[in-house]
């Protein structure tokens, strides 16, 4: 059973006086004093001497002022929100009904609560500053809305260098859109992001920080608004977060700040929690949160936010960039690996000692199995990798130790596979090595994805065993054993055909882990312009045989394909061409196909047939036949 | 402004360059003109080999209006309703009356065998472009064929027949009054014959006896594999029908030119012939020659071969006129037909021999869906 108050003081507009009935009527029998709000203000102090509860119904600026006085004089509120302030109502766990609203107004057990004020203004819900997408919207913004903020951030978003200062005093710098400041405020994305962490009586103020360092970066923001699996223990990577009985903000330009959605200030701003400021006839619900014995602990989490260098980009920028870019801190394990993945030792010579002769015997073998095996013992990736990324980041000591490592890779594999040519008294062409003759833009295509699938499973250990397929699928120590093989058989388009295939992974991986690397968010604040040339550089060398070895290869796959339909009539005897291989050596063109026959074909015939093939088709062919008779 | 000045120049001088180059480029007229003669059916049954080699002729006049030494071409055309009397007259008429330089024929073989029984007398070179029959070359030398001839055509249908479907027996059927569908019908049982097929019915049709289900029933109860026809279009259509009336769907196989006249004249009854396999000279998926390329653009609705038989006929002869100094000349004209090397054709080189004979490839065509689908191509 619920005690009242004896008497009240009701402060209310002209909307709001209606109230007064609900409040004479009430069983409890408190006299109440009606007064308006413009009346109270005249003369604050005068007309509280005395009294101990003061219920207050009217707009949002006359609860504040009511609130303010409440800070200064110690008077217990009790608060009958009107129908429309369902945010106030939320704020302090009201009931609906006004009836039930006016009961609790006129209860004796008002609960100590916090105020918030910034640069000494009441803050009820929330103070915002700058641009914050999405972040003040409702709970549940809705996937059109998250579409629209996605679209907006091509155009609207722009970061400015802020300075936040907690109480601690520790003066963090960054950049940010804006930011939300709340004590207990429930309806936003902002809280729903930090939930748990603001409470109505912690003593805190929380400030949530929107710093998409790039459009990838918020787009991964709203997508995890949209995921109902979200990760609520971790901030997306755009939002930063600190919590603290004061903070301070100064961003480089100044800002408007809204409180309340009103316009209300310049900043810098400063805003504060007043523990337990005021008393107000809070709902059940509030009343039972229990109040922490201990001031809140200060929570800053900020580290993931630009700094440093990221800063001087931020300030370039009138729009934040498509792609993220990181600092070295952010990502210091990674670059200490790669780093390391482009250090020579001794594993990696003898690893790739190993890899090259298991892939040169395995060629002449013949046997795909030996040569994955060969495939999955290389250690080129990981220097590879590391050129990646030295050459996206401007490391010139990492591209300089990676190309060196591949560099010492190569020359390794080169020898080991001339040796062991030479060592072979027979030296068959086998199928494996023809078929790392032909590199052509399918290649590049194959080694791209690989690049691609590599950058990414280096970024993640979860994944990182993942590097074996992408070893199997973009295979390096074979092309250059087969490369090797040329060399050692002193043919030397066969060395550069195969050399050709180990360029065109070689580039094709470097070129798609610097795209990977830079889509993921590694880039430097500040891009090498150079480096980023020279693998452009690259791609273009490496393109232009490429696509004229790929027209070469639509050209024969078009040729061989015609030769199915071709039949001939020569001397009476009919030859059906089953199928067409075409063969280059040199500049030569061999024809090996495989004809059916009834009769036996002799010399005159194999003479006719030549004669027609060579009058009917302009290239100068060499024709090999397989002859199948007819029963 | 300047770049776009400069642009264009470049542009133009590249067009000039490019445009220079061709035959199709632009010849100062010499005013001379030199008449070609044409003999085809423009009437009766075979009225559309006339049309459609005409439309040939017509599309290389269009693409060469003029020889390589300004000469204007007047075609005079002669209607000889595929007959050989009529055809010998035109020849008369054409060499004497209107002094054509050369004829080119689209005529069948048994008017050209008639011309050719008196081309010695005019002296005047004759292409025969449809004309399939081997002795229309041997009976004069100022005939020559574009076609290939019905030996080859023969012989590569029944070799088709046996090594390729790997079938044992057939039924030839031969219409007597066709010179062209009796030499056919036996050049195919020889070769099939010797290839150790065998022949289990030979029927011969004339113009009278038209009862094709009388004439497939007794065929019928023994079976063969496929019934070789070169017959006129109107007879395949007919034994197709009757071989559906009596359920029976024996694999069949006609000669070259069926499909063009089913596409011009029969289109509605195309779907009868599902399945019909035919020698032919052309299928339009074939890979083409520049030249090729340039007549399939240039003519007016898709080629049948008909068309492009015409078109290359006019297109031999206008080379051959063109390496003449006297492109008048009906000696020199007629010498350079048969010095035709490598002549590239709307498929690829068509070279005529000194025996007036074209060598030239010949493709296996079916019908399916009321479509020509290409089969192979036999050189």
């Amino acid at each position: 059973m619920a005690d009242y108050v004896a008497s009240a003081l009701f402060v209310h507009t002209k909307d709001t006086a209606y109230i007064a009935d609900l409040l004479n009527r009430h069983p409890c029998g408190a006299v109440i004093t009606p007064i308006t709000f413009e009346r109270i203000m005249s003369d604050p102090h005068g007309i509280l001497k005395g009294v101990a509860h003061v219920v207050i119904s009217g707009p949002l600026a006359a609860v504040k002022g009511m609130l303010e006085l409440a800070a200064a004089t110690g008077v217990g509120i009790g608060l009958v929100p009107t129908e429309s302030q369902k945010n106030l109502r939320r704020l302090y766990k009201l009931p609906r009904s006004i009836e039930e609203a006016v009961d609790l107004a006129l209860q004796t057990e008002p609960r100590a609560m916090d105020l918030l004020l910034c640069n000494g203004r009441v803050v009820l819900f929330r103070a915002t500053v700058g641009r914050i997408p999405l972040l003040d919207a409702p709970v549940d913004p809705g996937k059109l809305s998250i579409l629209k903020a996605a679209a907006s951030a091509f155009f609207n978003i722009r970061l400015l260098k802020f300075d936040f200062t907690p109480a601690g005093g520790r003066q963090i710098a960054t950049a940010a859109s804006g930011c939300i400041i709340f004590q207990h405020y429930e309806s936003s994305i902002a809280s729903r992001l930090i939930s748990g962490e603001s409470q109505a009586s912690d003593g805190s103020v929380s400030t949530v920080i929107s710093a998409p360092i790039s459009v990838i970066d918020y787009v991964k923001f709203l997508l995890s608004l949209l995921s109902p699996s979200r990760d609520r223990k971790r901030l997306p990577s755009a939002i930063g977060y600190i919590k603290s009985p004061t903070v301070k903000i100064e961003p480089e330009s100044e800002l408007d700040v809204y409180i309340d959605g009103e316009p209300a200030a310049r900043t810098p701003i400063y805003c504060e929690a007043k523990p337990g400021a005021v008393r107000v006839n809070v709902g059940p619900s509030l009343r039972e949160e229990s109040r922490p014995a201990e001031p809140a602990r200060e929570r800053i989490e900020t580290d993931h936010l630009p700094k440093g260098k990221e800063l001087l980009k931020v300030r370039k920028k009138k729009t934040i960039p498509f792609f993220s870019y990181a600092s070295e801190d952010r990502f210091r394990d990674l670059f200490t690996a790669l780093r390391d993945d482009a250090e020579i030792n001794n594993f990696f010579l003898v690893l790739m000692l190993l890899s090259t002769m298991l892939a040169a015997v395995g060629l002449y073998l013949d046997s795909a199995s030996v040569i994955i095996g060969a495939m999955l013992l290389a250690p080129l990736m990981a220097p590879i990798v590391s050129l990646a990324m030295g050459i996206l980041r401007g490391y010139d000591k990492m591209i300089k130790k990676s190309l060196g490592k591949i560099a010492v890779g190569i020359t390794i594999a080169l020898l080991a596979s001339i040796i062991i040519t030479l060592l072979f008294p027979d030296k068959p062409i086998t199928g494996e090595m023809q078929a790392r003759l032909n590199p052509t833009l399918l290649d590049l295509a194959v080694a791209i994805i690989s690049g691609m699938a590599a950058a990414y499973s280096k970024s993640f250990r979860e994944i990182i065993q993942s590097l074996a397929g992408v070893a199997i699928a973009v295979a390096l120590v074979p092309p250059l054993a087969v490369a090797g093989t040329g060399i050692g058989r002193w043919d030397f388009q066969f060395f550069f055909q195969a050399f050709l295939l180990f360029s065109t992974n070689l580039v094709g991986i470097v070129i798609a882990a610097v795209l990977t690397f830079r889509m993921l968010g590694y880039s430097p604040a500040i891009r090498s312009k150079r480096n980023l040339g020279m693998v452009l550089g690259l791609l273009i060398l490496i393109v232009v045989p490429l696509y004229l070895s790929y027209n070469r290869i639509i050209e024969e796959r078009v040729f061989e394909r015609g030769w199915q339909n071709e039949r001939f009539l020569i001397n009476g005897k009919y030859i059906i061409i089953e199928s067409a291989d075409l063969r280059r050596l040199g500049d030569k063109k061999i024809v090996v196909m495989e004809i059916v026959v009834r009769d036996q074909l002799d010399r005159e015939d194999m003479e006719e047939f030549k004669r027609k093939i060579q009058a009917y088709f302009p290239d100068k062919l060499i024709i090999r036949a397989k002859t199948t008779f007819i029963p | 402004m300047k770049q776009l000045m400069y642009g264009n120049i470049l542009i133009g001088t590249i067009l000039l360059v490019v445009g220079a180059c061709g035959q199709e480029s632009r010849v100062a007229p010499s005013g001379n003109v030199i008449k070609i003669g044409i003999i085809a059916p423009f009437s009766g049954t075979d009225l559309d080999k006339g049309g459609e080699g005409l439309k040939g002729v017509e599309t290389v006049m269009r693409l060469w209006p003029l020889l390589a030494n300004g000469d204007k071409i007047e075609i005079v055309k002669k209607d000889d309703g595929n007959e050989p009397a009529r055809a010998v007259k035109a020849l008369q008429e054409l060499t004497e009356v209107d002094q054509v330089a050369a004829i080119v024929t689209f005529s069948g073989s048994g008017p050209v065998l008639a011309m050719a029984g008196a081309a010695d007398r005019y002296k005047t070179p004759i292409l025969a472009t449809l004309a399939t029959h081997p002795d229309i070359t041997r009976r004069s030398e100022y005939v020559s064929q574009v076609c290939f001839d019905d030996i080859f055509q023969g012989q590569v249908a029944a070799a088709y027949v046996r090594d390729e479907l790997l079938l044992d027996t057939v039924a030839v059927f031969r219409n007597t009054d066709s010179i062209y569908s009796s030499n056919l019908a036996t050049e195919f049982e020889r070769k099939f014959v010797s290839l150790g097929g065998r022949i289990s019915d030979t029927v011969s049709l004339s113009a009278e006896a038209k009862d094709y289900t009388a004439v497939l029933k007794p065929l019928s109860a023994k079976g063969p594999e496929l019934l070789y026809l070169p017959l006129k279009a109107e007879d395949v259509i007919g034994i197709i029908e009757a071989a559906a009336k009596l359920n029976w769907m024996p694999l069949m196989m006609a000669g070259d030119g069926i499909l063009a006249t089913v596409m011009a004249r029969h289109r509605e009854q195309a779907d009868l012939l599902d399945g019909l396999l035919t020698t032919d000279f052309y299928h339009y998926t074939n890979k083409l020659t520049p030249f090729g390329e340039k007549v399939r653009h240039a003519y007016d609705g898709r080629a049948t071969s008909f068309a492009i038989l015409g078109v290359e006929g006019f297109a031999i002869l206008c080379d051959a006129m063109n390496r003449c100094s006297e492109p008048a000349s009906r000696e020199c004209i007629n010498d350079k037909i048969r010095t035709t090397s490598n002549f590239t054709g709307v498929m690829g080189p068509i070279t005529i021999g000194s025996d007036g004979k074209a060598q030239r490839p010949l493709v296996i065509n079916t019908i399916h869906k009321k479509r020509m689908v290409f089969m192979v191509k036999v050189y």
